[in-house]
């Protein structure tokens, strides 16, 4: 068996997978995957009381980014769920950073990382069918982490 | 104070005082480092590089017998994990700690690591009980000018890392903690085993594939999947990797062993009276990729 030509179409595979479903983010896994070395596991952070959605991008903030529209609006819906997560994706180490909430504000991450954008989805889907803030945190963990 | 120690300790404070990035300088053994990652472990070492200048007898003379000597020169040369390994058997905690060898004529000299990292290299650490000693088999290579650190191979479940200068070569084996593990209790393979369908959520990603089925069985103490047809003639079997309850991330095997694991695809398995009635694919970004549903 051709090792490289097998591992080749595995990835092209998963690459094409992913490129159908979420065209354009598989641009940025390179990035991602550099920076998830970097990635160091640590506590999810406590909600912060009263933390609101209030500077999570809007639809015309991400006017640039069509696609990653619908993802921001699921993480405006539940931001005192998504401020009890730690990203897993890297940059949890960045400088004001304080949850998963921060990568969808200010610079937004969210934008365009893949991670950020699975762990938001995540969060929405599992809040939606009843799960508390620690079964998502342990999805999240087993899931990105 | 003898002159020499007086400068080693002059050197030592102002490469702490002054750490890198050094200004431009040319150097007689200039800065290198390397690192490898295993299974999310990162593995780096950090040293300068001796050159052989044409001296005769590297080791025995340059290097006399039975001092302990950093590989490497200037700052002594370190080497960093990021998560807890065992480094020829012995265990090593997360952290970054300095490299020290005894060469010995014989071919077995001993690898010294010292939790204090930033040392220079002529100050030789007194034993600790928190050093790890262990020994390597030196053996004979084809001539280094340079002394070079490596990871001549690399493993699922580790690396070998490795020193030449000279005609000497001292590898030893670095072994990670593995995150997933294929084994799989065979009485809780049972509710998953049996035939599904596999349907795209929108078009195939490849317009030429045809209409799939998964099939999971359990072999060799392992739950299994098995694509018909296979999206690929080579990708035919997977271990499935059970990352959380009902949970299962795609795991492919070569002569048995884990070999690439692709957390780009989760299967969510839906479990109703003992029984998994069917499942999601989800892909990184948590989009469903295809839903399958067990066939009668």
């Amino acid at each position: 068996m051709d090792l490289e030509k097998t591992a080749t179409s595995r990835r092209r595979f998963l690459g094409a997978c992913a490129a159908a479903l979420a065209a354009g983010l598989i641009r940025a896994r390179p990035a991602r995957a550099a920076m998830a070395l970097l990635a160091s596991a640590g506590p999810h952070p406590t909600p912060r009381p009263g933390i609101t959605a209030d500077k999570v991008l809007t639809r015309e903030q991400l006017a640039d980014q069509p696609n990653a529209i619908p993802v921001f609006d699921q993480v405006r819906e539940i931001p005192e769920v998504v401020d009890g997560i730690r990203c897993q994706c890297g940059c949890a180490d960045h400088p004001g950073y304080y949850s998963l909430l921060s990568c969808f504000e200010g610079d937004a991450m969210a934008k365009s990382c893949p991670v950020c954008q699975g762990q938001g989805r995540l969060a929405r889907r599992l809040h939606k069918a009843g799960k508390s803030l620690d079964e998502i945190r342990s999805a999240i963990d087993a899931r990105y982490g | 104070m003898p002159p020499r120690r007086l400068l080693s300790r002059v050197a030592l404070a102002l490469a702490a005082a002054f750490p890198a990035p050094a200004p431009a300088q040319v150097r007689a053994s200039e800065a290198a480092s390397v690192s490898q990652t295993v299974d999310g472990t990162r593995i780096t070492i950090e040293y300068s590089r001796p050159r052989g200048r044409a001296r005769d007898s590297l080791f025995g003379k340059v290097v006399p017998w039975g001092e302990v000597w950093t590989p490497g020169a200037n700052l002594a040369t370190t080497l960093e994990v990021t998560k807890d390994v065992r480094v020829n058997g012995r265990p090593l905690s997360k952290g970054k700690y300095s490299v020290w060898m005894v060469v010995r004529p014989e071919t077995v000299w001993t690898v010294v690591l010292d939790p204090r990292a930033q040392r220079y290299h002529t100050e030789r650490p007194d034993s600790t009980a928190e050093q790890i000693r262990f020994p390597v088999h030196r053996s004979e290579r084809p001539f280094s000018e340079v002394l070079t650190w490596s990871f001549p191979a690399v493993r699922t479940d580790g690396a070998t890392l490795a020193m030449q200068w000279g005609t000497s070569y001292v590898p030893f084996d670095i072994e990670v903690r593995p995150t997933y593990l294929l084994p799989f209790p065979a009485q809780q393979a049972a509710p998953y085993l049996g035939t599904y369908s596999w349907e795209w959520n929108g078009p195939p990603p490849d317009s030429t594939m045809k209409p799939m089925t998964l099939t999971v069985s359990y072999a060799n103490g392992t739950l299994m999947g098995r694509w018909e047809p296979p999206p690929f003639p080579e990708w035919e079997t997977f271990a499935l990797i059970r990352i959380a309850d009902n949970w299962f991330i795609p795991g492919f095997l070569l002569k048995g062993e884990l070999w690439e694991v692709a957390r780009e695809m989760v299967l969510e398995f839906s479990v109703r009276a003992g029984r998994a009635t069917a499942f999601e694919v989800r892909d990184e970004t948590d989009k469903l990729m295809a839903t399958g549903k067990r066939k009668p």
